[in-house]
């Protein structure tokens, strides 16, 4: 547990907030099964794990949720993005794309250095 | 913000639990279901489907676990049923639940009620408005024979300190003065004050109703005007307004009522009533001789008391340059106003505050050695909690949960009993505790007792819990194996007996020493008998008694008419009975002698009485004569001295017809010649040495400040039963007169040493206390080892032991825990009990008697707590202690 696992809720919470934003209304094993095949079933958990980010999620306000039915006429929790879901996500977006650059730089070989 | 938010939801979250596990054990079966549904499409068998998508799940539980944690708060959650456990526990074990939380509430009630002594007495800042830059100036009076810090200023003085220096606000000066109200209801004496009109505006206080005094009304040939307290306007004038602009009759004289204060205003005395104006004459205010008023003065902002005492300092210099016949030795001594009502106190405050806190202590450890003869009870259930897997964190927490339910029960119970406390410390009213109407238990009480109550728990509960935790599973759950940590809780029990024996030393220590000092204190020689002696306060004030034939002759009808009631010996009257702190003295010069240099004048004490006033005190004449209704202005002036007086100045001489005069040999006073010696008597308290007094015949006294105040009678019977008598006597003489003060010499004298009885009443409640808890504890341990030997008694018993030798074996064990308690007990004494030094009177700190005395106590005592559970041993039956388990 501990850090590694705070790594993972930070950046499960990101693809939460992606994955409605991309697709809208959705339920847990929805943004689960969504999760994994937008990784290339790279990113191998527990759909479990999704759960209680859903909670945290809804508890800061960035989502919210109510019954709803499937497709397949089953009564699903749907959750969606709430306005400050949406802004949350730009921001962790953007910080996100930071990080990535800033890794990107230290992991490239570097012309200067060449 | 929104991590706030989060944080309140799963607060609540705590509530709506059932509706929240239906909503997430339906999200789970939805979950499940399309996850199976889709793995059917997959062509997955149907009990295959349903195993792959628990798998991928993680578990229906562990997910639900994971989620409950997010969802409320775990720590909160786990108090709760920590706490609940807990209040079961409790109730399930009454006994040891009750004997567990009186000991707390003893503990924690007896510190809650010291703390709100203490809080309010020397925390609390003054009920007046920005009351820490209130201060009290006094002179600081060094002379060869006169040394004084806190000396009463003369009005010259207090009008130059106030004129000349740039660090106070403002001063104001007052005195106390009682007065006769008269008028509808009756006449009584009300205590008052007169005070300067700037008073008011040192203290910032201003008047409820109407207004307080002007610079105008503060002169000589200003109105008559007074103000009141709310007390005497509600209890007399039934809170009516318009008495505002009335007048009332004081000493027979018309005041106008101009302002009432606020309710809870009193200054400086608590049973103040009503203020004047002092109204000091351009002659007051440049009499630097005569030292009657106490000043008191607010601090500018930013000014420290140390600035204020250096600029007077320097006033005071050149006051004596000016003034070298009365300033010469004469300096200012500021302090600050809450220490002037606090300081006297505290020593005694701080020593009950630390015998409360080690009462504290010896709870602690009773109550943790009961935990721990409790804990071998439970090993074997908290040996099943650690083989289920609980961590030994777990238990600790759940085992301190127990403690501080404990501790708070205890908390509620003490709180009551400060209740109580404090309730019959009102009631005893000890006259030398000021401020004791804030004595209440108030919010900062509450937080002291909560957090002394926790911190108990912690100290008590932390260590049987460590000891519990540490239990081997193994051993704990084989059926019938016998503890194997119980040689370990006894040990550290034995540890909790000693270190309680040694605090209960200190305690009984301390009260032993303050019973000693009040012995002492007893046996005092006050100069007179106070036995059957009545005394009361009539002052002759008004039209009639402005001349001294008028006081003359009203002190002699009123003496006869006395004298003539039945069971009457002899009466007379003087200006302060003994035993009260309310004397001047005077400085005088004796004819023939060489006239002293400035600063160096003779001072003695003075007092004013009528004839037969050393025969009703029965104070021994030792030489010479006692005044008579003779010794009239046109006779000679004759004075009577005290034996104190006349050793310092006529050292082996003989005083009487020796004439002085008061003052310099240059003021045109008359002269005294020396009439009697009588002898000495104790005349603030039973503890001042006495020191030269000069006593004045009232006929011959015609300056008003020798007006004489207070009356004693002898009595041949119990002088309380003739109280009524004299009352009509003395309303029959002038019914316009309230009699106050109304009681007998020796309670007169009980009060002087209240404060003394009031000290060691409390500390000798806490050493008992102390004493009762170390006992309780001692037997506790002993009963506990005794039971947990009761196999190796039974197997002594069968080898031939005798009843004896199993009770010697108990009562060894016993006393070698108790000498290694009082050994400690009296090191610990020997360094702390010199912090009492002030409360001490003829013993020293370390007095041996005393410490031999407890030694003596405690041993036996802790003999006793051995004998009861040694008694027990002896009986032990070797059959049955064979089979014991």
């Amino acid at each position: 547990m501990g850090e590694k696992a705070d790594v993972w809720q930070g950046t499960l919470a990101l693809m939460v907030l992606k994955t409605l934003q991309a697709l809208g209304s959705l339920h847990g094993y929805g943004i689960a099964r969504r999760i994994e095949q937008t990784s290339g079933d790279l990113l191998a958990v527990n759909y479990g794990t999704l759960y209680p980010a859903l909670l945290k999620l809804e508890q800061e306000g960035y989502i919210s949720s109510e019954w709803g039915t499937s497709n397949n006429n089953r009564k699903a929790k749907y959750y969606r993005l709430t306005r400050a879901g949406r802004k949350q996500l730009e921001k962790e977006a953007r910080e996100w794309e930071q990080i990535t650059e800033i890794l990107a730089r230290f992991m490239a070989p570097g012309k200067e250095s060449a | 913000m929104r991590r706030l938010r989060g944080w309140l939801l799963r607060l609540g979250g705590l509530f709506r639990r059932a509706r929240q596990e239906r909503d997430l054990a339906a999200e789970m079966e939805s979950h499940l279901q399309m996850h199976v549904e889709d793995n059917l499409r997959a062509g997955l068998s149907a009990e295959e489907a349903h195993r792959q998508a628990l798998i991928k799940l993680g578990g229906i539980e562990q997910t639900k676990e994971n989620y409950r944690d997010r969802r409320g708060l775990p720590f909160l959650e786990t108090l709760f049923q920590d706490l609940r456990f807990a209040g079961r526990l409790l109730l399930k074990n009454a006994g040891f639940t009750a004997v567990a939380v009186l000991t707390v509430a003893l503990g924690v009630g007896a510190n809650a009620g010291i703390f709100s002594v203490v809080h309010a007495v020397l925390l609390k800042p003054l009920p007046y408005p920005e009351s820490d830059r209130l201060v009290m100036v006094w002179e600081k009076v060094s002379l060869p024979n006169y040394e004084n810090d806190q000396n009463e200023p003369s009005p010259g003085n207090f009008a130059d300190w106030r004129s000349q220096n740039s660090v106070f606000d403002n001063l104001g000066a007052y005195r106390n003065r009682s007065f006769n109200l008269t008028g509808a209801g009756g006449p009584v004496r009300v205590e008052g004050e007169q005070v300067s009109a700037s008073l008011f505006s040192v203290l910032k206080v201003n008047a409820a109703l109407g207004r307080v005094f002007t610079a105008g009304d503060d002169q000589p040939s200003g109105r008559h005007v007074v103000v009141m307290s709310d007390g005497l306007w509600k209890s007399r004038f039934g809170s009516n307004a318009q008495i505002l602009g009335k007048t009332i009759l004081l000493d027979g004289e018309s005041y106008i009522v101009v302002g009432i204060m606020p309710p809870n205003f009193h200054f400086p005395d608590p049973d103040d009533q009503l203020w004047v104006p002092i109204a000091l004459t351009p002659q007051d205010l440049a009499n630097h001789g005569s030292h009657y008023l106490l000043v008191t003065a607010r601090l500018k902002p930013n000014v420290t008391l140390a600035q204020a005492q250096g600029e007077l300092n320097r006033i005071a210099q050149h006051l004596t340059e000016l003034y070298p016949d009365t300033n010469t030795g004469v300096q200012a001594n500021i302090v600050a106003l809450r220490e002037e009502i606090a300081g006297p106190v505290r020593p005694a405050l701080v020593a009950l505050f630390g015998a409360v806190g080690f009462i504290l202590l010896i709870v602690c450890a009773n109550v943790a050695s009961l935990l721990l003869g409790r804990a071998s009870a439970r090993h074997r259930e908290i040996g099943i909690r650690i083989a289920l897997g609980a961590g030994r964190i777990r238990i600790l927490r759940q085992l301190l949960t127990e403690s501080a339910l404990l501790a708070l029960l205890g908390c509620v119970f003490g709180l009551l009993f400060a209740r109580w406390g404090i309730l019959g410390l009102k009631l005893l009213s000890p006259p030398h505790i000021p401020r004791m109407d804030e004595i209440q238990i108030d919010t900062s009480v509450l937080v002291f007792s909560l957090a002394i109550s926790l911190l108990s728990a912690f100290i008590f509960g932390v260590l049987p819990a460590l000891q519990a935790t540490r239990a081997n599973v193994n051993d704990s759950l084989k059926e019938g194996a016998r503890e194997s940590a119980g040689g370990a809780r006894l040990r550290t029990r034995n540890l909790l007996v000693i270190l309680e024996t040694a605090l209960g030393v200190v305690v009984v220590i301390g009260a032993g020493l303050l019973l000693r000092s009040f012995l002492i204190l007893e046996r005092a020689p006050l100069g007179f008998q106070p036995q059957r002696v009545l005394t009361f306060r009539v002052i002759p004030r008004g039209e009639r008694y402005l001349q001294l034939a008028g006081r003359t002759a009203f002190y002699r009808q009123a003496i006869e008419r006395i004298e003539a009631l039945p069971g009457v010996k002899s009466a007379a009257a003087v200006s302060f009975i003994p035993l009260t702190f309310a004397r001047s003295s005077k400085g005088f010069s004796i004819e023939g002698h060489v006239p002293p240099a400035a600063g160096e004048i003779p001072v003695a004490a003075y007092d004013a009485v009528t004839p037969g006033y050393f025969q009703s005190l029965q104070i021994p004449l030792q030489s010479g004569r006692d005044f008579s209704w003779r010794d009239t202005p046109q006779a000679q002036r004759v004075v009577i001295i005290n034996k104190a007086m006349a050793q310092t100045y006529w050292p082996g001489e003989d005083p009487l017809g020796k004439r002085i005069k008061f003052g310099t040999p240059d003021d045109p006073f008359p002269r005294w010649t020396i009439a009697g010696v009588v002898g000495d008597i104790r005349e603030f308290d039973v503890l001042t040495p006495p020191r030269p007094t000069v006593y004045l015949p009232v006929s011959q006294a015609d300056d008003s400040n020798y007006v004489l105040r207070d009356w004693v009678v002898r009595a041949s019977v119990d002088p309380l039963t003739i109280a009524s008598s004299i009352r009509s006597a003395m309303r029959e003489v002038d019914p316009d007169l309230p009699v106050s003060r109304l009681r007998s010499l020796e309670q007169v004298r009980n009060i002087s040493v209240a404060p003394q009885r009031f000290n060691l009443s409390l500390f000798g409640l806490f050493a008992a206390l102390a004493l009762l808890l170390a006992a309780v504890g001692i037997y506790g341990v002993t009963a506990y080892s005794v039971a947990q030997r009761t196999r190796e008694i039974g197997i002594r018993v069968a080898m031939g032991a005798q009843r004896g030798d199993v009770v010697r074996l108990v009562l060894a064990q016993g006393a070698r825990h108790a000498a290694l308690g009082i050994f400690l007990g009296l090191a610990g004494a020997f360094a702390l009990t010199r912090l009492m030094e002030r409360l001490l009177y003829g013993v020293r700190p370390t007095d041996p008697v005393t410490f031999a005395g407890v030694t003596l106590i405690l041993t036996g005592v802790a003999l006793l707590a051995c004998y009861l559970p040694a008694r027990r041993a002896m009986r032990v039956d070797p059959i049955i202690a064979l089979r014991y388990e």
